[in-house]
């Protein structure tokens, strides 16, 4: 019990504390890859602190669900984190849910920042969730079918199980056709459901083309505070995901602090690997017409689809 | 001479040729024309990287020299080849598709399947370093004679052309580990002279035609 | 004959052409060109008789550590290479000299053409004496690249069209041809276990028999597939009208003739080692279907043209599967009939192209409705024309009808292979008489509606003397020949071969 305790706390307190940090180091190698200096990869950080300081302002014409929106958006993303696996195999969270249920956390954050986008009757917000909607409905079955792919291979949709049963093996993965199936499928859902290029641009304001950053343009102060850290820490929930799903290994399999030591350190450099790696992505690649996001998603699905039907012929 | 214990090597073959396949997809995918070039030549390394692994698995020496080859040929030379005909013919993209893209990827699973089904019954005769490169190298060749089809740019059709080819390396080295060193040579030189050829021809097209399309070659009909 | 002078023998069957090769790109005169084409070719005709009387005393013979195989088969399609190349030589000989007096290609561009056209005969020399199914594969898939520019030669965009449709269909079929031998290989490595020779013929009909029926299975799909693609089989035959149409007439000619004729060569081969380790009802079953569905498809095709080269392009279509229903039928009768129609088609589709030839140059077009009066503008020509045309049409007493007749022989007493036929069934037969009917019908009207009538006013009759009606009369003198005599040696060449194809 303590210990269950102990892991929810250290849990919350490294995912809240990393998320920033992930998305000032994506925006510090994008800098330096354009040849500017780019700010701190700390500043991140000082936004969120400077942010909480200010007071928000609330259009009157909103709901309740405005106001209600970040608060059950930080609070259900924060909870998916704590259902994934991060310096150590088990999970905090491990008696309440699955894979399935971290699906259906992110979405219900996703669905009430959609609504909240709709709330304050502007149009920006409404043309944001509509687009994000699309975005979101096609992701999804992709997202659950890359996962069900390497659930089956690991025989459990339970998350700490996969990683846990992975981790120990011998070699590296059993198949590794409908592996990498599933995780090129899950790099594209990610990148889609973070609103990273090429399907979103999270540094533009550009109302022709923003998403994410059109639902949220009408908050300010604390309430932005948390929306933003919401972003940053799905992102990171996200990276988590692919990087112990497909390759778990350092991970701490038990309480030892050697143990939770060498797991929190590659679980770090893990993250920061994938956080430059989509830096790079980022400066690689234009922004998709919204049009050919369903192509790039379409891929993303039967890449998963094949994974899943891999495994079957393979077991077959 | 196994120095690494057989069930690593093969699953690192098995990630190679799973590899070689992801490229194969990105290939049907993409279209931009110097991007398909760019992941031919990666499918290329990639294959290469999977031949000398296998070569060092099974301590056939002849399989390092095709995959010295393979990254000669496939990945610097003939993308080279392809590029310079790109940029000459200024043509960028396939713009109008026969079948789209979540389209052509859902058939090119369905190939993947047929691939697997047709390899199924003589898999297990093999001295098999793997269960799935076979079936996987086939699943390449169908997927470049599907995209032979379905895209109309001539430069896209020789990239077809060309992943049929590295299906076959493959599978040549899975399942045989390297044909007869003759053999193989000739391959090569078949590839490179084909690649060559077809160099000519859209340079030729271009000046006829004006364009690379082949939906313009639609003159002779019965 | 001594090991010696066969070695000799075969090496000079290789060098001519390749020497030759070199040599057109060097020489700036066309005098010189044809008369180095002529050597050549002559010397590659002489080196077959020698390699023929051989394989006629002695059975087999292998050359260079068994990297040569020869055998009655081969010899046979050296000899329709060997003779068809040599008619081709002689027509060029006035043929391409008009064209660069007309200014039709810049003389410069004939040693291209003679360049390519020994590699031309040098792959398909290499692929019909492999002893490597590899390298029969490397050198089939290498005719497809030389022969991709050599009719897409005149650069018109039709040319240019039909080349560029060629190379990519049959490079794509020859690949899938690859997978088969990569496959041949897997099954062939678990029983010989040696490495490189495993692909090797000589070695393969040694072990056939205990190689494993499922890979050998699915390794003759494939190959019959990619070969067939060569051979114009349908539904891979789309590049052949166009190709036929486009290229120059003594090309047309070699492919029509020579290169199907190889390709045939290459699954028979295949065959030949798939059918020991699987029933050779599976083998058979897909010849004869293949070689029946483009016969009756062809035949009705033939009906449709109104271009004389697309005419004789869907011919060769239809012949080459009545050729393959007679391999799939099998046997003594359907065997010799097979051989015995790929021999009498070469002469008789080279033949029809060199007159078409000769009428293209003087009517300048292609088109059957404006092509008349051939009696009065080219008479030597029509003669031809008509000859090649009655033989193809299957018309007796030539030799086509003879072996067309052996191989119905062939269907009606053993009847299709296969399991999807059920034994005793008259349909196929049917089929192949009522289609034959057709084409018979359809072939005879154009050629008549050619030859004779009104010619055009615009078109100046009267034909002269050349050197290039040498090989239209030797060539019609050999059909007419064949009506009522096979000369001894061949027939005993033939009949060889024919026993090698029934029980290798």
């Amino acid at each position: 019990m303590l210990y269950a305790f102990v892991l929810i706390v250290m849990q919350t307190v490294v995912l809240l504390a990393v998320a920033p940090l992930i998305v000032g180091l994506i925006r510090k190698v994008k800098a330096r890859l354009q040849c500017r200096r780019g700010a701190a990869v700390f500043q991140p950080y000082a936004d969120l602190i400077k942010l909480f300081r200010k007071q928000p302002v609330v259009s009157s014409t909103t709901s309740w669900i405005f106001t209600a929106t970040p608060y059950i958006l930080f609070a259900s993303t924060l909870a998916a984190g704590l259902l994934v696996p991060v310096f150590m195999s088990t999970t905090p969270l491990n008696f309440a849910g699955n894979i399935i249920a971290l699906v259906y956390l992110l979405a219900l954050g996703t669905f009430f920042l959609m609504l909240a986008g709709l709330d304050a009757g502007s149009a920006f917000g409404g043309m944001g969730s509509s687009r994000e909607a699309i975005v979101a409905s096609l992701t999804e079955p992709a997202m659950m079918l890359s996962i069900f792919a390497i659930a089956l291979t690991a025989g459990s949709t339970n998350l700490s199980t996969i990683v846990h049963k992975t981790a120990l093996l011998e070699g590296i993965v059993t198949d590794p056709s409908p592996h990498l199936m599933a995780f090129a499928a899950l790099v594209i859902v990610a990148i889609a459901e973070t609103g990273r290029v090429p399907v979103d641009n999270p540094a533009t304001h550009l109302e022709l083309t923003m998403i994410h950053e059109a639902m949220i343009l009408e908050y300010s102060g604390r309430y932005l505070a948390l929306v933003e850290w919401a972003a940053g820490l799905k992102l990171l929930v996200f990276l988590t995901l692919i990087a112990n799903v497909s390759a778990p290994w350092g991970i701490a399999t038990s309480m030892e602090p050697a143990a939770l030591g060498i797991g929190l350190a590659t679980y770090l450099v893990k993250v920061s690997g994938l956080a430059v790696l989509i830096g790079f992505l980022e400066s690689m690649f234009a922004k998709l017409r919204l049009f050919r996001v369903t192509d790039l998603l379409g891929t993303a699905f039967v890449l998963a689809l094949l994974g899943l039907v891999f495994f079957y012929v393979l077991r077959g | 001479m196994p120095l690494m214990t057989p069930p690593i090597g093969s699953q690192l073959v098995d990630l190679g040729s799973a590899l070689l396949l992801l490229t194969c997809f990105a290939i049907v995918a993409q279209r931009r024309l110097s991007a398909c070039v760019d992941l031919f030549a990666l499918q290329s390394v990639f294959l290469a990287l999977t031949a000398t692994l296998v070569a060092f698995l099974t301590g056939i020496h002849h399989i390092y020299i095709a995959a010295t080859l393979t990254i000669v040929i496939k990945a610097i030379v003939i993308p080279r080849i392809l590029k310079k005909v790109i940029e000459r013919l200024n043509v960028s993209r396939e713009l109008v598709m026969h079948i789209n893209v979540p389209a052509s990827l859902l058939i090119c699973g369905v190939l993947v399947m047929i691939a697997f089904l047709i390899t199924q019954p003589i898999i297990p005769f093999g001295h098999l370093l793997t269960r799935d490169s076979l079936a996987i190298a086939l699943a390449i060749v169908l997927i470049g004679f599907f995209t032979m089809i379905a895209r109309q740019k001539a430069v896209t059709q020789m990239i077809a052309f060309l992943v049929m080819e590295n299906g076959l390396f493959l599978g040549a080295t899975a399942a045989t580990y390297g044909m007869p060193l003759i053999v193989e040579l000739g391959v090569f030189f078949d590839v490179l002279v084909a690649a060559l050829i077809a160099g000519i021809y859209t340079n030729r097209l271009q000046d006829t035609f004006d364009s690379v399309d082949t939906a313009h070659l639609s003159e002779l009909k019965e | 004959m001594s090991d010696f002078t066969m070695t000799i023998a075969v090496s000079l069957l290789l060098l001519a052409p390749l020497l030759a090769g070199g040599l057109s790109l060097l020489l700036s005169s066309s005098r010189w060109l044809h008369v180095t084409n002529l050597t050549s070719i002559g010397t590659l005709v002489a080196a077959e008789v020698m390699i023929a009387r051989s394989v006629l005393g002695q059975g087999s013979l292998t050359a260079f550590g068994e990297i040569i195989y020869i055998d009655a088969l081969s010899s046979v399609i050296l000899f329709i290479i060997g003779t068809v190349g040599l008619a081709c030589s002689l027509y060029m000989r006035s043929y391409m000299d008009e064209q660069v007096a007309r200014g039709v290609i810049a003389p410069k561009r004939l040693n291209l053409f003679f360049f390519l056209f020994h590699m031309f005969l040098l792959t398909m020399v290499v692929a019909t004496v492999a002893n490597s199914l590899g390298v029969q594969w490397v050198a089939i898939e290498a005719t497809t690249l030389t022969t991709t520019f050599l009719i897409a030669f005149w650069r018109r965009r039709e040319s240019l069209e039909a080349g560029w449709k060629y190379l990519i269909l049959c490079s794509v079929g020859i690949s899938l041809a690859l997978f088969g031998v990569v496959l041949m290989y897997y099954s062939s490595l678990r029983v010989l276990g040696d490495v490189s020779s495993a692909l090797n013929i000589t070695q393969l009909q040694q072990v056939a028999s205990q190689l494993d029926p499922h890979i050998l299975k699915l390794a003759f799909v494939f190959l019959f597939v990619g070969y067939g693609t060569k051979v114009g089989l349908v539904p891979m035959h789309s590049w052949l009208p166009d190709a036929y149409t486009e290229a120059p007439a003594p090309v047309a000619a070699m492919l029509a003739g020579v290169l199907e004729t190889v390709a045939v060569y290459a699954i028979l081969r295949c065959r030949g080692i798939v059918d020991q380790a699987v029933p050779p009802a599976f083998t058979g079953g897909l010849l004869a279907f293949f070689g029946l569905v483009s016969f009756a498809l062809a035949a009705f095709f033939i009906l449709l043209q109104h271009n004389y080269k697309r005419l004789f392009a869907y011919s060769s279509i239809e012949h080459m599967g009545l050729a393959m229903v007679g391999f799939g039928i099998g046997g003594p009768i359907g065997n010799f009939g097979g051989l015995f129609h790929l021999v009498n088609h070469a002469f008789a589709k080279s033949l029809a192209f060199f007159a078409a030839g000769n009428i293209h140059r003087r009517f300048k077009s292609v088109e059957i409705d404006e092509v008349h009066g051939l009696t009065t503008v080219l008479p030597w020509s029509a003669l031809a024309l008509l000859i090649a045309g009655l033989a193809l049409a299957t018309l007796p007493p030539f030799a086509l009808f003879s072996s067309e007749m052996q191989i119905i022989t062939a269907l009606g007493s053993s009847g299709l292979p296969g399991e999807w036929t059920q034994p005793g069934t008259r349909f196929p037969i049917v089929v192949l008489l009522l289609c034959s009917l057709v084409a018979f019908g359809g072939l005879l009207y154009r050629i008549a509606g050619m030859v004779w009538g009104v010619a055009p006013k615009d078109i100046v009759p009267g034909e002269q003397w050349s050197v290039g009606h040498v090989p239209i009369i030797l060539l019609g003198a050999v059909l007419v020949g064949f009506c009522w005599a096979l000369p001894p040696p061949l027939q005993q060449l033939f009949e060889a071969a024919s026993t090698l194809l029934v029980n290798w």
